[in-house]
């Protein structure tokens, strides 16, 4: 129930795993219900590399979608003015650290004197950044990579790609309709939904994908929201698309992320424009004076006519998640299960995982669907509570103190416990594979390191020197120097995004 | 550089061109390009290998010559050894012009005045006295026609072999006898076991289109790599 991303990613996925088309022998019907009058919200401009399998999961061509999507490829974040708001720069790219599975870097890093930034001593991604260059060339094929990447897309243009694929190559069945009433059966499940235009649809498994409204898991079963604000403050967005200063302006490789007095300054290229947008705590800053930030970073970037010309979309949201996701037949995706706030994207990926899991656990029948729904809440809880713990992260190691903000996030009320453990942890030892909770934890240990050491975190020398030390050390610079090489290689031969994805327009990727 | 004139008597009257076969003269390449009614002489001495054109990212068939860029196994000090020399080889320095899409103007004839065969006092004369075009000029007009017609015949080709995903990636990872090792990537083949799957009416199709005999021989010519790895045993002892 519900179109937008998250009702057509997860329609994707699961009509593409169970094949449902015509030809098939269909064992279930995928009936998605849309409202005509409700416009969808298009949050997550921003796709993490999980992205690229979902998409060849759901069987789209890369082509079409970068195509059709206003799509380019990003790379990473680039955060500016996080860390003492004086300038500061550091960037979280998708590419873990050089041989990260053999060898933790940091504490060899953090030994050096001299050294470049973390992100740039152990991957040779960031190097693409400054001359945003792309992380794939003409040649690579559809959904392969030089270095990883996900997207930036058009989430109104993509939810329409998704929508045309599903309804006309997966055999999903759209329904033009507003819910008018929900139907409960007598054993506590919802039996049917009434709608205005189509009838009575009776479901197995109903998939709320209502945005904020929650008009299933929320409003039908009541499960509480449970707000986070405590922890992350922001509450408001403010969107504004900025058009290039001319066409061949270069399309940026990762988000920019750009810290204010009460919050962030997001700035994504897509082919076509620039997705801005200032989200910030209202309790913090007013309207107004967010406006005028937001204003003031446009005209940095694309001058004064664009800042004039703009007119910013208000939004607001409630930071947190429901109490539990999957309740008796009723399973809650994208906002309607919950939403923190744009930082480090993990909006779409959300609804990825929780598609992908609705797709490979679906139920066989009702005396399973409790088992399934109590595993899928405990794993996405430990989502929710991973996401909150490591936006924290961002915000607990600035030094800024020019807003009550910047104090604010710093105080000790507002750290999750788990995250002041980490960090007591981490001064003392650097976070490497027993950090990590489970194999699908949402943010890997190498996101963790890009954020402390980005932010100046320093974790002292370890004060035993374990045996062949030396030797270690010189494999670690010979990795460091490796890594120099490979940066310096891939400046050269990587094309600018703006001329790559020309390139797939005119001419299209391989298959293969 | 490349500079690439229509050929013309006025102009071009007094141009001779080098012949034979030598690094000097361009041809220390890893690979020729070739088209689907070549494949049976290029199968004779070359393995057929599919590359992508790194302008565009498009497929297209190549006679593979070495292992190593500026590497041509088949070059000696006394010219090409192979019985039978790539088209695409044959024909430097000349091109076949052919207007842009939507143009109908008849191809034309031109050459690279920088490709280091055109000469003004060595080599074969374009021209005679008389400026008519010498017999060497119209053998190379005869050869440029020909191939014309056959990269023409091969603008199916590939789309063809997409469409029944009758490509795969090839990595040939070579060690030779000197110890030395060599991983050629960015190359692709005939998708053996597919081919084998068709069905009676795709192998028709694709025998009408003329691309069923190409398809065999860029499968057979791949026994033509154990020469090639010999050429570069030979080359390092």
């Amino acid at each position: 129930m519900g179109g937008g991303s998250a009702g057509w990613l997860a329609a994707g996925v699961i009509a593409a795993e169970h094949r449902i088309d015509a030809g098939s022998e269909q064992t279930f019907e995928l009936v998605l219900i849309e409202s005509p009058d409700v416009p969808t919200i298009g949050v997550g401009e921003g796709t993490w590399p999980s992205m690229r399998s979902t998409l060849q999961r759901i069987g789209l061509s890369e082509t079409d979608f970068l195509r059709e999507c206003d799509a380019s490829f990003k790379q990473g974040t680039w955060f500016r003015d996080w860390r003492t708001g004086n300038g500061d720069t550091y960037s979280h790219p998708f590419t873990v650290p050089i041989e990260f599975a053999e060898t933790n870097l940091a504490p060899h890093w953090l030994a050096l004197t001299d050294a470049p930034a973390y992100a740039d001593a152990v991957t040779p991604q960031t190097a693409l950044f400054a001359d945003c260059l792309a992380p794939k060339q003409i040649t690579t094929p559809e959904y392969a990579f030089v270095v990883n990447y996900g997207y930036h897309l058009d989430a109104g243009k993509f939810a329409e790609l998704l929508r045309r694929h599903c309804t006309e190559k997966l055999g999903v069945k759209h329904v033009k309709a507003n819910v008018a009433q929900v139907n409960a059966a007598r054993n506590g499940d919802i039996h049917s939904v009434t709608t205005d235009s189509a009838g009575e649809i009776v479901g197995d498994l109903f998939i709320d994908c209502t945005g904020t409204k929650s008009l299933l898991l929320g409003e039908h079963f009541g499960v509480p929201f449970e707000s986070q604000q405590a922890y992350l403050f922001n509450d408001t967005a403010l969107a504004a698309q900025v058009p290039y200063t001319d066409e061949d302006q270069p399309i940026q490789s990762c988000t920019h992320s750009t810290a204010q007095t009460a919050g962030w300054i997001w700035d994504i290229g897509l082919p076509t424009r620039r997705g801005t947008g200032h989200v910030y705590s209202s309790a913090h800053i007013s309207d107004d004076e967010a406006t005028a930030q937001l204003l003031a970073y446009i005209t940095e970037i694309a001058g004064d006519k664009a800042a004039a010309d703009v007119e910013p979309r208000k939004i607001r949201f409630a930071p947190g998640h429901r109490r539990e996701f999957w309740h008796r037949n009723c399973v809650a995706l994208g906002m309607s299960s919950g939403f923190i706030e744009p930082l480090e994207a993990s909006a779409l990926v959300m609804i990825e995982l929780a598609a992908g899991m609705i797709a490979d656990q679906l139920p066989a029948n009702r005396e399973v669907m409790d088992i399934v729904a109590r595993r899928y809440n405990r794993k996405f809880l430990r989502h929710w509570n991973q996401i909150i713990e490591f936006l924290k992260l961002h915000y607990v190691l600035s030094e800024r103190d020019d807003s009550a903000y910047w104090v604010e996030n710093r105080a000790a009320r507002s750290i999750p416990d788990k995250l002041s453990e980490q960090l007591s942890l981490w001064r003392h030892r650097s976070p490497w594979h027993q950090d990590a909770e489970a194999v699908d934890d949402l943010f890997p240990t190498p996101s963790y390191q890009y954020i402390l050491y980005g932010m100046g975190f320093r974790t002292a020398p370890r004060r035993t020197a374990g045996y062949r030390q030396d030797q270690r050390q010189r494999q670690a610079s010979e990795l460091f120097r490796k890594n120099a090489a490979r940066a310096a290689q891939l400046q050269q031969a990587m094309p600018g995004n703006r001329e790559l994805l020309s390139k797939v327009r005119e001419f299209g990727l391989q298959a293969l | 550089m490349s500079k690439f004139e229509t050929l013309n008597t006025e102009e071009h009257r007094q141009l001779r061109i080098k012949t034979g076969y030598s690094a000097a003269l361009g041809d220390a390449v890893m690979f020729a390009m070739t088209f689907p009614v070549e494949f049976r002489d290029i199968q004779s001495c070359y393995p057929i290998l599919f590359t992508k054109d790194p302008n565009t990212g498009g497929f297209f068939a190549a006679a593979l010559l070495g292992f190593e860029t500026e590497q041509n196994l088949f070059l000696k000090d006394d010219g090409w050894d192979a019985a039978y020399v790539p088209a695409l080889i044959q024909r430097q320095p000349f091109l076949i012009a052919t207007g842009g899409e939507g143009d109908d103007k008849p191809p034309m004839v031109s050459l690279d005045l920088d490709h280091p065969r055109v000469s003004h006092d060595e080599g074969e004369a374009l021209f005679d006295s008389e400026g008519e075009p010498s017999e060497f000029l119209n053998q190379k007009i005869a050869l440029l026609d020909k191939l014309h017609r056959g990269l023409q015949h091969g603008n199916g080709f590939i789309d063809t072999l997409l469409k029944h995903e009758l490509l795969e990636q090839i990595t040939l990872d070579i060690a030779f006898n000197d110890g030395s090792k060599q991983t050629l990537q960015g190359f692709y083949c005939i998708a053996e076991e597919r081919l084998y799957q068709l069905k009676g009416d795709v192998l028709e199709s694709l025998n009408q289109a003329g691309y069923l005999q190409p398809i065999f021989m860029a499968v057979a010519s791949l026994s033509r790599t154990r020469d090639l790895i010999e050429r570069r045993n030979r080359l390092r002892v």
